[in-house]
């Protein structure tokens, strides 16, 4: 779909790409499409099917009229660690190794893009398609380094992998981040991703993540989000499962003043499994959209997706989720829930689960529910002597708890849950 | 499971592919301001509808035809290689229905429809009201002598046009503006004739109303308006039909349906859509570009819409309801087959606007051999709307594995107090229930025939029992031993 090119927010695309400095991590083919997909499309504005109801364009041109920046150095991080987990820091985009643990673990391997070998350096951008949205190109073409990491054939990592991305700035600053995850054959990892926002300028982060999960391997990863109302950012996670994989990922947003996560899942081998499990609470005049897209490529596949959403205030959420059957995915089961919350007559929901199926041996449903705070459990609570405010409460806990609950490790649940009280 | 079976089924033929050999008087292709003109004349309209028509017009030539967003493809059409306007010859003012041409009689009861009062009494279709369009005019009306003894007004839209022209004034366009849509731009330029009903305050209409349309003519497009109104505390139950020969080329059928209920009235209307779908290879057949739409437009009003979709080799189309009135209540029952290559996307709209609205949404869709059937639908609760409710089912079923069904639901809500339910299911004939049917001395294509129709009897059983049997067999056509 081709649209008008927005002019007014023409200045951000050229804003980023005088800042870029390439390390040269990507093929001149790619970039170059990437550099036409960008000249061809533009920032998307809510004509855009894709972006509808979460106008980018009109946000960066609102929001980002003075780029300068003034990123800040990061020098200590311990408060964010969590515990028995080896700790990864990417500054502003920027791996940081003075910042990150020592990797000591067996089976692991980290790179920043500037050095990694050739064999690595040919799958990035192989998994994210730069034809297929404007922030992957955008990210492709611009963004001037980041970090591979690697879990080695066979390897169970016995210890949880944290990243921390975090930016800031004292002015209005813009970041391209990006990673590549490989997990080679029967190996197994939990990785932990959170986004951290300090300084005083508001950051558009444009986030790129891609997964490629070989064959019998295993990932648990959880993204989590919560970079207050400087925070602007689309985040791709882009996955490839190979045969008899498993994904599961968990994503939680708190906050963010504009959040918007693509998450996209190929399951391009048999037998592979992914479950997507998101909650985002959205307050003030916040805006968080996920997208999701299940791409079951391949037969005997099985996905399930639970999206939970608290709208508050003035706030938006969007729940977009697709399931897309391709007519050799015979014996596909594919689920997709989202339940979401409003809390304010002034909040929007907006759900759009999709089914798009062309095989027929399949068993495919998506259901969405929208409501609020059930009366009579309230009324239940009050009438057992827990005010208004405090039973309130319990009741959008217990709906948020059916997600956190499936967070490991447990040091990071417990993490979340405080994060999650201390906003309600 | 069985390639014969399939065939079979690939080769059922369509029932009402035949061409009445009459005389018309037919435009020649083309559009342009002059045709419009032309066809205003013809119709010896008021000069304020020929400014509609005009405007409306204007407006068309700056759209772009839309091509995107619909799950659909079929290649451009070239809207000058039409003809607007098909009319049978012999038409002048009708004073009994022996000055109808005996050829369009016929056709018309090989169709199954009467347009002859007396026998009406005696036959199985006992008891409706009929405005029969041929082409792109009305050639008769029945019944409207009684039931205009009770005030209601059923005639074609032309003849609304000079009669009654407050009421057209007033209401066209209030739904359905011609700024809505591309074809809904189009139509209102061009359109050529259809219904018009009002039904007065406190009145329930005794009988069915309905509509049948019909498109013969070669090279021609049928263009038509209905125009429902429902005054305080009054009750219709509409229906609507339509055929179309059998033909190599593609033809256009771009029409608009309005339904406006006012305080306490309740409008049910019901569609057997049977263009012809084209032929397996997917040539010919009807391009279906329809736009629906009723309003609840004061307190306690229902608009419900319950289709039975099995023509047209491209349908769009989407009867959807403004629910303004507090307390008013809207509701989709859908039932739509595609075969070989036919592609539908059709749905609802349900725009919550007033307090206390609910709105139901049943869909069901069937795709076999080739076709694409998508579900797109919007529920819309505004702020404001407190305490409404919605909700939808969409269930589709897959028969072959060349075929594809989808689900586009599209959710938006501004109020708390709102409840919104989606679900939406894709499966295929469960072997075990085709093996139960079976081991019971139940055949094959009966079986199929048997599951089709307990899974669509939701909707089935909202039709007006003459149109439950016409679907009901109609089904069974569509999809004989259709199973993958």
């Amino acid at each position: 779909m081709k649209l008008e090119k927005s002019q007014t927010a023409q200045h951000i695309i050229e804003k980023i790409s005088a800042t870029a400095s390439k390390v040269g991590f990507i093929s001149d083919t790619v970039l170059s499409n990437a550099l036409l997909q960008i000249e061809n499309v533009g920032i998307p504005n809510n004509k855009h099917e894709d972006y509808k109801y979460c106008n980018i364009d009109s946000i960066l041109k609102k929001e980002f009229k003075n780029i300068e920046q003034n990123f800040i150095n990061v020098t200590a991080i311990n408060e964010y660690k969590i515990k028995d987990t080896i700790t990864l820091v990417v500054v502003n985009g920027n791996y940081s190794e003075a910042l990150s643990d020592k990797i000591i673990l067996k089976g692991l391997q980290v790179h920043s893009f500037a050095n990694i070998d050739s064999s690595a350096n040919k799958l990035i951008s192989t998994i994210a398609d730069v034809q297929k949205d404007v922030f992957i190109a955008m990210n492709t073409a611009f963004c001037s380094n980041g970090f591979y990491l690697k879990i080695q054939k066979g390897e169970k990592l016995k210890m949880p992998i944290h990243i921390i991305y975090i930016s800031g700035s004292e002015t209005e600053a813009l970041v391209n981040s990006r990673n590549f995850i490989e997990l080679e054959e029967q190996s197994e990892a939990t990785i932990i991703e959170e986004q951290i926002l300090i300084g005083q300028g508001k950051v558009f982060t444009n986030f790129l993540s891609e997964k490629f999960i070989s064959k019998n391997a295993k990932l648990n990863s959880t993204l989590f989000q919560n970079e207050g109302h400087l925070g602007y950012s689309v985040n791709t996670n882009q996955i490839k499962q190979e045969q008899d994989s498993q994904y599961h990922n968990h994503t939680i947003t708190l906050s963010g003043q504009l959040v918007r996560n693509n998450h996209n899942v190929l399951l391009a081998g048999q037998n592979s499994e992914a479950n997507l499990n998101g909650l985002f609470y959205s307050k003030e005049n916040q805006i968080i959209d996920n997208h999701t897209l299940m791409d079951h490529q391949a037969p005997h596949c099985e996905s399930n997706e639970l999206y939970k959403g608290i709208i508050k205030d003035k706030s938006t959420g969007v729940f977009n989720g697709k399931i897309f059957v391709r007519k050799d995915a015979q014996k596909t089961n594919a689920y997709q829930s989202s339940k979401n919350i409003l809390l304010s007559d002034d909040a929007s929901i907006y759900a759009k689960p999709q089914l798009e199926i062309y095989a027929n041996d399949v068993k495919c449903s998506h259901g969405t529910s929208t409501g609020k705070i059930d009366e009579k459990a309230l009324f239940y609570l009050n009438t057992r002597g827990i005010g208004k405010e405090s039973a309130k409460k319990l009741l959008l806990r217990s709906f948020a708890q059916e997600i956190i609950n499936k967070i490991e490790p447990e040091s990071l649940k417990e993490k979340i849950t405080l994060f999650f009280e201390k906003n309600l | 499971m069985s390639n014969e079976i399939l065939e079979q089924q690939i080769n059922s033929e369509y029932k009402y592919g035949f061409v009445t050999d009459i005389e018309t008087d037919t435009f020649a292709k083309g559009l342009n301001e002059d045709v419009v003109k032309a066809l205003s004349k013809k119709k010896n309209e008021p000069e304020w509808l020929l400014e509609f028509r005009l405007k409306a017009f204007r407006y068309w030539l700056t759209l772009e035809e839309p091509k995107n967003w619909a799950h659909l493809s079929y290649p451009k059409i070239n809207f000058q290689d039409i003809s607007y306007y098909s009319a049978p010859k012999k038409m002048p003012e009708l004073n009994s229905l022996n000055e109808v041409d005996p050829e369009l009689l016929k056709t018309f009861e090989k169709l199954g429809i009467s347009l002859e009062e007396q026998k009406r009494l005696s036959g199985v279709q006992s008891n409706i009201a009929v405005d029969a369009v041929f082409d792109s005019v009305s050639v008769k009306t029945t019944f409207r002598e009684t039931l205009s003894e009770k005030g209601i007004i059923f005639c074609s839209f032309s003849d609304a046009v000079l009669e009654y022209p407050e009421l057209i004034k007033k209401y066209m366009g209030m739904v359905v503006p011609y700024t809505d849509n591309y074809y809904a731009a189009l139509n209102s330029a061009v359109f050529s004739d259809g219904s018009f009903c009002y039904i007065p305050k406190g009145v329930r209409c005794p009988m069915e109303l309905s509509t049948y349309f019909r498109i013969n003519s070669i090279g021609t497009g049928q263009f038509e308006r209905t125009l429902i109104v429902a005054d305080e505390a009054s009750y219709v139950s509409y229906l609507e039909g339509c055929t179309a020969p059998k033909r190599d080329e593609n033809q256009l059928h771009a029409a608009i349906v309005e339904i406006i209920a006012h305080k306490d009235a309740e409008v049910k209307y019901s569609t057997v859509q049977n263009w012809y779908p084209g032929d397996k290879n997917g040539k010919g057949g009807i391009y279906n570009f329809v736009t629906k739409r009723g309003i609840c437009l004061e307190d306690n009003s229902k608009i419900s819409w319950t289709q039975v979709e099995t023509g047209s080799a491209i349908t769009w189309k989407y009867p959807s309801v403004i629910l303004k009135g507090n307390n008013s209540v809207g509701e989709f029952y859908s039932v739509a087959v595609t075969n070989n290559k036919q592609e539908a996307d059709t749905g609802t709209k349900m725009i919550h606007i007033g307090k206390n609205t609910r709105s139901t949404i049943i869909s069901k869709g069937i795709s076999a051999g080739f076709s694409n059937n998508s579900y797109r639908g919007l529920v819309q609760i505004r702020k404001g709307s407190t305490n409404s409710r919605n909700f939808s089912q969409c269930d589709s079923l897959l028969m072959g594995d060349k075929c594809g069904a989808h689900t586009f639901p599209y959710i938006e809500i501004k109020d708390k107090s709102a409840v919104v339910e989606h679900e939406a299911t894709t499966s295929k004939i469960g072997e075990d229930q085709l093996f139960y049917c079976k081991q019971r001395g139940i055949s094959m294509e009966k079986s199929i025939a048997l599951i089709v129709n307990g899974y669509c009897k939701e909707v089935l059983n909202k039709l007006p029992m003459e149109f439950a049997v016409e679907a009901q067999k109609l089904l069974a056509v569509s999809l004989e031993g259709s199973v993958g």
